[in-house]
């Protein structure tokens, strides 16, 4: 008998022991959780206390006079994007700045920050290494 | 292990060495039966014609050499890599009953058989006589099929999509954004992360800082 032959008999005859156990199998009784991230804390009388900082909001801007919907024409040809890298950005926004500074000759290399450095991340929202936040 | 392994043996897919390819898809009932599992039959040769070589493309404008059609023109439906196959839309016919059920004989009806790559030749656009063909390399760097004889460029054919959509005579729809402003870049390089921006943007103010906390 073929190799897939003989797997669609076994399968046909025996139950796959090797399957998730997930909610949807099991009892009516079976309470079982997907993964998902608890929004509160469980107190020690049993109850459930709701955190409502820990429920994820969505923060929708104003769309109006936005002109992007949900599906791009069939018309419209392949546009190209230039790669965006570290390096691009910084040629884009803080070089023009750095040379304006340089040609007045208020360039100094303590000063820094004006530009956008960032010697460390404490104190900012979001940082960016360690990344704390999901995107 | 054995539905996980069954989904690991149809994702990848494992044709046996001695399999012959016929015009059905290898998962029709057809082509099962062509192709049994115990079964031995006599090797098909096929010449070996690299990929970059083969110059025949869907929806060309060919002449069969040879053959029942001989001088005629066709357009290719369908190619076959695995055997040098070519099918021309009603050329090289032969005639057949399908649906038969019972006393009725069924649909009398003219199927193409495949043709070699052989005995078929490309049609130079400007004299329409059969010719040669090679891949050559235009000024701009594009690799283009060049005739042999007249030295013409002969241009890649136009496949229409399957759900006979085609796009420059799209209508939009409501949900459908216009090319123009697909197109629109309108991306303003900043320092800050998108979720600065947002809540520069919204007013929003958040004066708490997340609390340090340790992972191992």
């Amino acid at each position: 008998m073929g190799v897939l032959s003989t797997l669609m008999r076994g399968l046909v005859r025996g139950a796959d022991r090797m399957a998730e156990f997930t909610s949807k199998r099991g009892s009516r009784t079976h309470n079982k959780g997907r993964g998902a991230r608890p929004t509160g804390l469980r107190l020690s009388s049993r109850k459930f206390l709701s955190i409502r900082t820990m429920i994820p909001e969505f923060v929708v801007p104003n769309l109006e006079g936005f002109k992007l919907k949900p599906y791009v024409s069939y018309r419209s040809p392949r546009g190209t994007e230039p790669p965006l890298t570290a390096q691009s950005v910084f040629a884009e926004v803080v070089a023009p700045r750095i040379k304006k500074d340089f040609e007045e000759g208020t360039f100094s290399k303590d000063q820094l920050e004006k530009y956008g450095f960032e010697p460390n991340q404490d104190g900012k929202l979001f940082k960016l290494y360690p990344k704390n936040y999901v995107r | 292990m054995r539905l996980t392994a069954l989904l690991s043996m149809a994702a990848r897919v494992v044709i046996p060495k001695d399999y012959r390819f016929g015009t059905n898809r290898p998962w029709t009932p057809a082509a099962k039966r062509l192709n049994p599992p115990g079964k031995k039959r006599r090797k098909v040769f096929v010449e070996p014609i690299a990929p970059e070589d083969w110059s025949v493309l869907r929806g060309d404008t060919v002449e069969i050499l040879k053959g029942k059609d001989k001088g005629k023109h066709g357009k290719v439906i369908q190619v076959f890599r695995h055997r040098n196959w070519v099918m021309l839309e009603g050329l090289n016919t032969h005639y057949r009953y399908i649906g038969k059920t019972g006393d009725y004989r069924g649909t009398y009806i003219a199927s193409e058989a495949p043709i070699l790559l052989h005995d078929v030749a490309l049609i130079d656009p400007s004299d329409r006589k059969p010719t040669d063909v090679e891949w050559k390399f235009t000024e701009e760097g594009e690799r283009v099929r060049v005739s042999l004889r007249t030295g013409r460029i002969i241009p890649k054919p136009i496949v229409e999509r399957r759900d006979g959509i085609v796009p420059q005579q799209w209508k939009d729809g409501l949900k459908d954004t216009s090319p123009e402003d697909t197109l629109e870049k309108t991306y303003v390089p900043s320092l800050k992360t998108l979720e600065e921006e947002v809540m520069e943007k919204l007013g929003i103010q958040e004066k708490r800082r997340p609390q340090r906390s340790y992972w191992y």
